[in-house]
């Protein structure tokens, strides 16, 4: 374990590097090298070179809340100016790492603009440098359609808005804009122009905080009220795409909230409303306004020289960048509170926090320590007061000042990570990502982020039967993955009354679904023993037996001996001829009682395989190796032997239904069962027979949901693969694919559209059940909710990967033009300046070519 | 080009041990096997072209309890993609799970993913450790130690319900410390 936690926990950042040494070395005993390294104190503690410290200190800053901002600020800065002339790695080294850090940690930004403005008061080169990276770099990420990264780089150079000349970041603003009109009215459906115009809302408050509020009135006020009154159109037009990925879906008829809103309409109404009040902008920390007491540094700052930000070109093409882009809408999951926990929708503060959290959480994927230590501080990282002091419990909440915030810091910390974990159609990362920094933060400071998840996990349940299919199934999923970390506690009995409620109800369905998976991760006495009594009865004794039943074993059961045969045959690896005699027998005896004779023959033999293998999945994994002709030629003798197939593993493993996903999985994969049969048997086969009752199991979604991911994912692999030259992939296999694919959506709405409108056989029949029906009608049309978007998403994937390949060569195309140009304005100057300065500019270019080539050293 | 050093750890690069251990298999390897290794001797961390984990698709798996079972295993590393293939590491003599396993993907992105989703996190309830692996090889899913088991069960000293109790090397030397402690005692 030493390993791995010194690992974990070198990961708040503040170590840097770490973890390297060799463990051995301290056990080493009486080497030389060693003696002498002890011996020489003086060399041991010799500082480290600036530009090390310089590094660590830029990456830890504002961690520490102990120390002053404006001391940290003026020290990093001082470190670095005092060493400018004498540490050449440092120069292009600070300016790099003040970039990666910008796209790394955005939490930090507006800190590390504190930095530069320091510096700039005593090395302005350094400032030109950092622009003219930043320029280069925003400009390569405009033409990737890297977003988030075009927003990071702003929000920096936004933030130096106060040291920029004439318009500043408003030129590039407006210039964004017009791109964005200009999508918008090419068509309704635009994405890209909603990013952007989302891109200019969230930099255009980083800006307005730069300024001194004589800059803000005087200059930039009008600025900003232009550029809004100019986005408002694009903000406030709702998406066609925006009914797709409501996260809730009321019953028709449901006293509801109306329609959540568009992230970017509520975004242009917040900063309407914060320019109304003279751009206060209270949550923003403003760490390069130095308390007046600082005379000497308030001095320079407001002296200091002035820059011209360097010219971005902005493609006239602008591609949508590797990720399809939908738009977002609000949540959160501590609405309606007596006390207000988190910032209303209606304050520019939930959108800035948020969107800064939600960058770093996408941004960190690659150290959920980190991600979730940042998560905890988000309170450094904005004004001092913005928030309620760390840990206060909920119910304190309302003896807060009226004056003071009463905004929880873990509150909007989880909230921020349910907004992923409930993003609609899927958030950038897998979502065991952000279950994962759930648990970590929950890891960190359990006392304080606890009862948060607990309010969180209420308010889910509470609201389980009217979100969208899809999210009741992720909360499932997190709630049970996140239980299993935490030894399986949860107060369950506080929903105890919903234990009695029929298995079609949403929150029982969602109770049976949970257990069921927390079982599948642990085991069936473990879970029973963390539920109270009135659950038991939903873990049955069949539940904790290793094995199922084999039902040959019982003389009653039809082909029991035949059954017990196969079963013999198959463990002692007999030769296929013996096994044919014994299914011809099957088959002949099934004949006799008008029986369809393959169906009965194929379910002898799968549930003997199935028994075979009922040790492990390795061992089923082996059997149905071993037997996969036998298998395949079943499958492809008729629908009905086919569905026998499926039929047979989820009765085997009935009692547990994970097993049989697993085994169904492999079975699409040897391409024994088809998707389409399992969609058939699933919805309309099992949820037949139960009265569509197994609408509401949540492993009959799973398996469906699978199975079209299954399907869907190797189209999108093949579409992409089809799209690069040197892959083998022809047309022909891709077409068909996707014809396997739409016809695969079309048997799903054709079922569950009987289903949702109550037309399907099961239900026409006689005798109807009036709630119940209604509740099967409620699943139906949940369900048919899910595959329509999963279908729309997927054409959409489709038409968008052939507009994005055109997208990208029209942009490759005009960048070679810029560069064409911009390398002949070069050469233009150089010669020119050759011409002028004679000798004295060859001395020149050469030291900046120095300077360029320490640029490149990294680290 | 070389890489740009993250400003935050990355927890999807193999462990310390995996390396050291790296350099001292090629060390036997090459003793062993006659030097047909034609890599062996170079350090590992400094041969980006030939680093054997570049397109890892396996993870090595530790600290499992001895009675989690394939499908936990299965349930949980399924939310980081498709299982390829998943390996028990067995006691070399009794062939019962002796707390380790091979987890294969289809992708290699997979098993970064679980590195950094997965590793470190619970399952069974005990914290697990993941390592990248260069792929299972028939033998590997045999513990090394001498009694059968994983080397680090031989001489643990904690007591572990969910390993077999103390180390085993431990175990058999306490059992004869009993007995004389027994007599004095008396």
């Amino acid at each position: 374990m030493a390993d791995y936690d010194r690992r974990g926990g070198g990961g708040g950042g503040r170590g840097g590097g770490g973890g390297g040494y060799n463990r051995k070395r301290r056990y080493r005993d009486d080497n030389e090298d060693d003696n002498h390294y002890r011996g020489n104190n003086s060399r041991r503690r010799y500082d480290a070179p600036p530009h090390v410290r310089l590094r660590k200190q830029l990456i830890a800053i504002a961690e520490n809340p102990m120390i002053e901002r404006h001391d940290e600020i003026s020290q990093i800065a001082n470190l670095f100016t005092d060493n400018w002339d004498d540490d050449v790695l440092l120069r292009g080294n600070f300016t790099d790492l003040v970039l990666q850090l910008c796209v790394e940690q955005p939490l930090k930004t507006p800190f590390l603009a504190g930095v530069l403005m320091v510096v700039n008061t005593n090395k302005p080169e350094a400032m030109d440098l950092l622009l003219e990276k930043a320029a280069r770099l925003i400009e390569d990420k405009l033409r990737e359609g890297g977003w988030r990264d075009v927003k990071l780089y702003l929000k920096l150079v936004g933030c130096l808005q106060g040291v920029l000349e004439g318009e500043g970041v408003f030129g590039v603003l407006g210039e964004l804009f017009e791109r964005a009109v200009g999508l918008q009215t090419a068509s309704s459906e635009d994405t890209i122009g909603t990013e952007i115009v989302k891109i200019i809302l969230l930099t255009l408050p980083y800006v307005m905080a730069a300024g001194s509020p004589e800059q803000v009135q005087q200059e930039w006020q009008q600025k900003a009220a232009d550029l809004l009154e100019n986005t408002a159109i694009i903000a406030s037009e709702p998406h066609p795409l925006q009914a797709v990925i409501e996260p809730y879906h009321p019953e028709a008829g449901e006293e509801n909230p109306a329609q959540s809103q568009s992230l970017i309409s509520l975004l242009q109404a917040q900063l309407q409303a914060e320019a109304a009040q003279g751009w206060a902008l209270s949550c923003l920390p403003r760490p390069w306004q130095f308390p007046v007491g600082e005379v000497e540094t308030v001095a320079k700052l407001a002296s200091a020289k002035k820059h011209v930000l360097p010219n971005i070109v902005i493609p006239k093409t602008v591609v949508r960048g590797p990720r399809p882009l939908f738009p977002e809408v609000y949540i959160s999951v501590y609405g309606q509170q007596e006390v207000e926990s988190v910032p209303p929708p209606t304050s520019l503060a939930s959108s800035l926090i948020r969107d800064a959290l939600l960058d770093t959480i996408n941004v960190l994927h690659f150290n959920r320590n980190a991600t979730a230590r940042q998560l905890i501080e988000v309170d450094c990282y904005f004004a001092p007061r913005t928030f309620a002091l760390r840990g206060t419990p909920f119910d304190r909440l309302r003896d807060i000042e009226k004056s003071k915030s009463t905004w929880k810091p873990e509150d909007v910390a989880v909230d921020a990570v349910f907004t992923q974990l409930f993003l609609l159609p899927n958030p950038e990362h897998k979502l065991v990502y952000y279950h994962s920094v759930l648990t970590e933060a929950c890891k960190l400071a359990p006392a304080a982020i606890a009862p948060s998840l607990g309010r969180a996990i209420r308010y889910l349940y509470r609201n389980a039967p009217r979100m969208d299919l899809e999210l009741a199934y992720r909360f499932m999923d997190w709630f049970s993955h996140h239980l299993s970390n935490f030894g399986f506690t949860w107060k369950w009995t506080e929903w105890v009354d919903d234990v009695e409620l029929s298995g079609l109800h949403p929150r029982k369905a969602f109770i049976v679904g949970s257990i069921d998976k927390e079982i599948r991760l642990s085991f069936a006495q473990r879970i029973k023993n963390t539920l109270p009594e009135p659950y038991q009865k939903l873990i049955g004794p069949e539940k904790e037996k290793d094995v199922p039943d084999f039902k040959f074993a019982n003389d009653d059961t039809p082909f029991a001996a035949e059954g017990r045969e196969i079963a013999a045959l198959l463990k002692r690896k007999a030769p296929d001829e013996e096994i044919d005699a014994v299914i011809q027998r099957i088959q002949s005896q099934a004949i006799d009682r008008d029986l369809d004779a393959l169906v009965a023959s194929t379910d002898v033999f799968v549930t003997c395989v199935l028994y075979v293998g009922s040790k492990s999945l390795s061992h089923v994994l082996a059997a149905i190796e071993r037997t996969k002709d036998r298998l395949a030629d079943a499958g492809a003798a008729s629908d009905a032997s086919r569905t026998q197939i499926i039929e047979a593993v989820m009765t085997y493993w009935s009692v547990h239904p994970g097993v049989a996903l697993s085994i169904v999985e492999k079975l699409l994969n040897y391409s024994i069962l088809t998707p389409l049969t399992v969609i058939n048997w699933a919805l309309n086969v099992q949820a037949g027979k139960t009265r569509g009752e197994a609408l509401a199991w949540a492993h009959m979604y799973e398996l469906v949901f699978n199975t079209v991911i299954k399907v869907t994912g190797r189209v999108r692999q093949l579409v992409v693969k089809a799209s690069q030259p040197d892959e083998m992939v022809d047309d022909e296999t891709r077409d068909n694919e996707v014809r396997n694919m739409r016809e695969l959506f079309r048997a799903i709405e054709d079922s569950l559209g009987a289903w949702a409108g109550g037309t399907k056989d099961e239900m026409l029949e006689s005798n109807a059940r009036g709630e119940e029906d209604g509740l099967v009608r409620r699943w139906g049309t949940r369900w048919l909710r899910v595959f329509k978007r999963r279908q729309a998403i997927e054409e959409a994937f489709l038409v968008e990967a052939v507009r994005e390949r055109e997208r990208r060569e029209e942009v490759r195309k005009e960048w070679e033009v810029v560069e064409r140009q911009r390398r002949e304005e070069r050469e233009r100057k150089e010669a020119e300046e050759k011409e002028r300065n004679g000798a004295n500019g060859a001395e020149e270019k050469k030291k900046e070519n120095g300077v360029e080539g320490e640029v490149n050293i990294i680290e | 080009m070389r890489a740009v050093r993250a400003t935050v750890d990355r927890l999807d690069r193999p462990s310390a041990y995996f390396n050291n251990a790296r350099h001292k298999r090629r060390r036997f390897d090459k003793d062993q096997r006659d030097g047909d290794d034609d890599t062996a001797g170079m350090h590992p961390e400094n041969r980006e072209d030939d680093d054997p984990l570049k397109n890892a698709t396996t993870l090595y798996v530790g600290n499992l309890s001895f009675f989690t079972t394939e499908e936990q295993v299965y349930e949980l590393f399924s939310k980081c993609g498709e299982i390829k293939r998943l390996v028990m590491g067995l006691d070399r003599f009794n062939k019962t799970p002796c707390g380790f396993c091979f987890v294969e993907y289809y992708t290699h992105q997979d098993a970064l993913d679980c590195m950094k989703y997965i590793g470190g996190t619970k399952l069974d309830e005990r914290i697990i450790r993941t390592d990248l692996d260069p792929g299972f090889e028939e033998g590997r899913q045999y513990g090394r130690g001498k009694s059968g088991g994983q080397v680090r069960d031989e001489y643990r000293e904690d007591y572990d319900e969910g390993r077999g109790g103390l180390g085993r090397a431990i175990a058999r030397e306490r059992e004869g410390k009993d007995f004389v402690d027994d007599g004095r005692l008396r």
